[in-house]
């Protein structure tokens, strides 16, 4: 059977401190206990996480939802965004299993991509390294003031924003991360056509934009 | 929390709490202030053939199906809209809440690990091996004989839609709930229904139940004659995979076969124009490979272990019909009457299994050592068959080709003792007691008369009186009725 990879790939700088990061991991709970509840996704929904501040690194590997268990993420230093996604095309790269003559692979994987401020690094060159693939949807989230959206549209057409960044404007973009999950996972059960525009997508919730 | 009141487009009073309780893809949904009853607004801006549609729906058709006689016995298939709604220019249904038994009461095993206790019994979790296997608690997970109601009963609601000249267009187990701990089922969100020639379908329905030419014609502008919209001809196909995932537990059409090395573009096709049935007698192109299962899809996801044919010849012609005959060729798919009938007469040629295994009932086949497929348990002892004769014309009997399996405890109903009565929306309460049971008794098989006056044992040349009996041998002959259309059985003992 067809996985569905979904990838979430969080920003952990210095700047994502106390409610936010704290925010950011109930958020996580919030989303695998939700879908633990579509029998869809827990038919095809792998999840990993991938982490970024002054590197970038992949906390948990694709994992199916039973098993998945929500890492423990700290607040560190810079906002290495490039590396961020030079790592996530890595990662897809090696876990996403292509369709050979013989053998159906996974759904071109869904890629949710959260930051609260400017990268700090050469993202140009992440992002020509990940442009070398073809994900079915990259949908990024501008957490707050501080984000230049200008950059993340270069990334993807689906981009979000939340007009603060606290607890509870987390929490709804994590809820709605787990609606379009559970929307994609039926969609491409039962559509099996990847989500990759945003119309295909629940409509948000009045806490985030789309840009 | 706010009440709102509203009055329906024909006068009658509405209220709502003014909190969502759930989402549709289409709809926000709101409870009434006692929970009887929900409204749920349309989202986007319903255009005017839209409203019309609603009103048809609502009215006419909503009258045709219930005003009429034994129209009532359609209040458990349908979750049919009662009325209109308007609100700052938004459009809304009134419709019954959903019975209590399409919650789950028990959910998921190891008390509720997945916190879907309460939850709506949406059918992907029993279409699904791994999900039954790996998820559900056994109290959720009803047996076989369950199955096979749930497949009547939609049977039998599509059957009714198609008749007063509705076409659903978009059957899938989103929009039908499924009880199996009682073998009920219930059609939901009828709003979408298509009227042919007057209201068009809007969606093309829900994949892994849309038909193949709708798939394979869906890049052509909906005005071009050849593109395939739903109606009542796909209806039949989404009614044959439903059937199919509910006694089998998986997809027709998924199997091995790659078309395209992208996922999307193989998807089209081997759902469009490429699809082939995973069990097709004669293209194994597309079987399973039991090798990309997991533990948990078996036995039911691999077709080798558990063929379509162990639902019986009756069944199995319609399977046949539908997947190999029908696929790419919409006329040759089974009627909903035709399912309906097959699955009736299917509950006839069912045995308990003797380890009461998670299947709990099987289509007993005389033609081999019947042994129950799913846990492989033979039958063991004589088991009576019944063969069923009826009168056409004074005195001459012929066959019906209709079997009934006897088991310990077994009713008989007036559709067994006459050829005439059928039992579906039409019966009389009288016509839905049972008139006789099957008892085994020290390794004798009994049949004893509650209700059935002129039954007669045609051997011994003997009547047999309300509250006698008369054992079964083989070779026996029973008249239950002389009436026109009286059964006349003839009975053969099997040895398993």
């Amino acid at each position: 059977m067809r996985r569905l990879p979904v990838y979430l790939v969080l920003d952990v700088s210095g700047s994502m401190h106390g409610e936010k990061i704290e925010a950011v991991r109930n958020g996580m709970q919030m989303l695998v206990s939700t879908l633990r509840t579509d029998p869809y996704a827990l038919e095809t929904a792998y999840l990993s996480v991938i982490v970024f501040d002054d590197t970038a690194r992949q906390v948990v590997p694709l994992t199916e939802l039973m098993a998945f268990q929500p890492p423990h993420v700290e607040a560190g230093s810079t906002t290495s965004l490039g590396d961020a996604l030079r790592v996530t095309k890595e990662c897809i790269e090696r876990e996403v299993r292509k369709t050979t003559t013989d053998s159906k692979g996974d759904w071109k994987p869904l890629v949710f991509l959260m930051t609260d401020g400017q990268p700090t690094d050469d993202w140009q060159k992440g992002l020509t390294e990940f442009r070398k693939i073809k994900p079915g949807m990259v949908i990024a989230c501008a957490a707050g003031h501080d984000v230049d959206t200008s950059i993340l549209k270069q990334i993807t057409e689906v981009v979000v924003s939340l007009d603060t960044a606290d607890s509870s404007t987390i929490s709804a973009f994590f809820k709605w991360v787990s609606a379009s999950i559970s929307t994609s996972s039926k969609k491409i059960d039962l559509a099996k056509s990847e989500s990759t525009q945003i119309s295909e997508l629940p409509p948000p919730p009045p806490q985030i934009t789309l840009v | 929390m706010t009440i709102v009141k509203l009055t329906t487009t024909d006068g009658q009073p509405v209220e709502y709490r003014d909190e969502i309780i759930g989402q549709g893809g289409m709809k926000d949904v709101y409870f009434s202030p006692d929970r009887s009853y929900v409204v749920a607004f349309f989202r986007d801006q319903l255009d005017f053939q839209g409203k019309e549609r609603l009103k048809s729906i609502v009215g006419a058709y909503r009258d045709g199906i219930y005003s009429q006689k034994g129209g009532d016995y359609w209040r458990d298939l349908f979750c049919w809209p009662t009325g209109i709604v308007e609100k700052d220019g938004r459009f809304g249904v009134v419709a019954p809440v959903y019975r209590p038994h399409f919650f789950f009461s028990h959910g998921s095993v190891s008390n509720d690990m997945l916190g879907i206790k309460g939850k709506e019994k949406e059918g992907k979790w029993f279409a699904s091996a791994s999900n039954r296997a790996k998820f559900l608690a056994s109290e959720e997970k009803g047996t076989w004989l369950s199955h096979l109601q749930i497949c009547l009963m939609i049977s039998r609601a599509v059957r009714r839609l198609h008749a007063a000249g509705l076409a659903h267009s978009d059957l899938s187990y989103k929009n039908v709930l499924v009880d199996p701990s009682t073998g009920k089922a219930c059609i939901i969100d009828i709003d979408g229904l298509v009227v042919p020639g007057k209201f068009p379908p809007d969606v093309v329905g829900t994949p892994d139940f849309i038909a193949p030419e709708v798939i394979a014609t869906q890049h052509l502008s909906k005005t071009d004659p050849s593109r395939k919209l739903p109606s009542a001809l796909t209806d039949r196909h989404a009614l044959a995979v439903l059937i199919y995932m509910y006694l089998f537990y998986r997809h027709p059409l998924r199997g091995g076969k790659v078309h395209d090395p992208d996922a999307t573009k193989d998807e089209e096709l081997s759902m469009g124009a490429k699809a082939l049935f995973v069990e097709h007698p004669t293209d194994a192109s597309n079987r399973v490979r039991p090798d990309h299962l997991g533990k948990f899809q078996l036995p039911w996801g691999d077709p080798a272990r558990i063929p379509y044919t162990i639902a019986g010849p009756l069944l199995a012609e319609l399977f046949r019909k539908a997947f190999v005959d029908g696929l790419h060729s919409p006329q040759d798919r089974p009627t909903p009457s035709e399912w309906e009938n097959a699955l009736v007469r299917t509950m006839d040629l069912i045995q308990p299994c003797s380890a009461k295994c998670e299947m709990g009932w099987y289509v007993f086949d005389n033609t081999t050592a019947p042994r129950c497929p799913c846990c492989g348990t033979p039958y063991q002892g004589a088991l009576p068959v019944l063969n069923l004769y009826s009168s056409r014309h004074a005195g001459a009997y012929q066959a019906d080709n209709h079997r009934v399996m006897v088991w310990d405890g077994q009713s008989l109903f007036p559709w067994h003792v006459n050829r005439k009565v059928f039992p579906n929306e039409h019966l009389t309460p009288d016509q839905r007691k049972r008139v006789g049971y099957f008892q085994r008794h020290q390794g004798e098989w009994f049949l004893v008369n509650e209700g059935m006056p002129q039954m007669h044992d045609v051997i011994a040349k003997l009547d047999v009186p309300v509250g006698g009996n008369v054992k079964l041998t083989d070779g026996a002959q029973v008249l239950l009725s002389r009436e026109d259309g009286g059964r006349l059985i003839h009975v053969q003992l099997v040895n398993g």
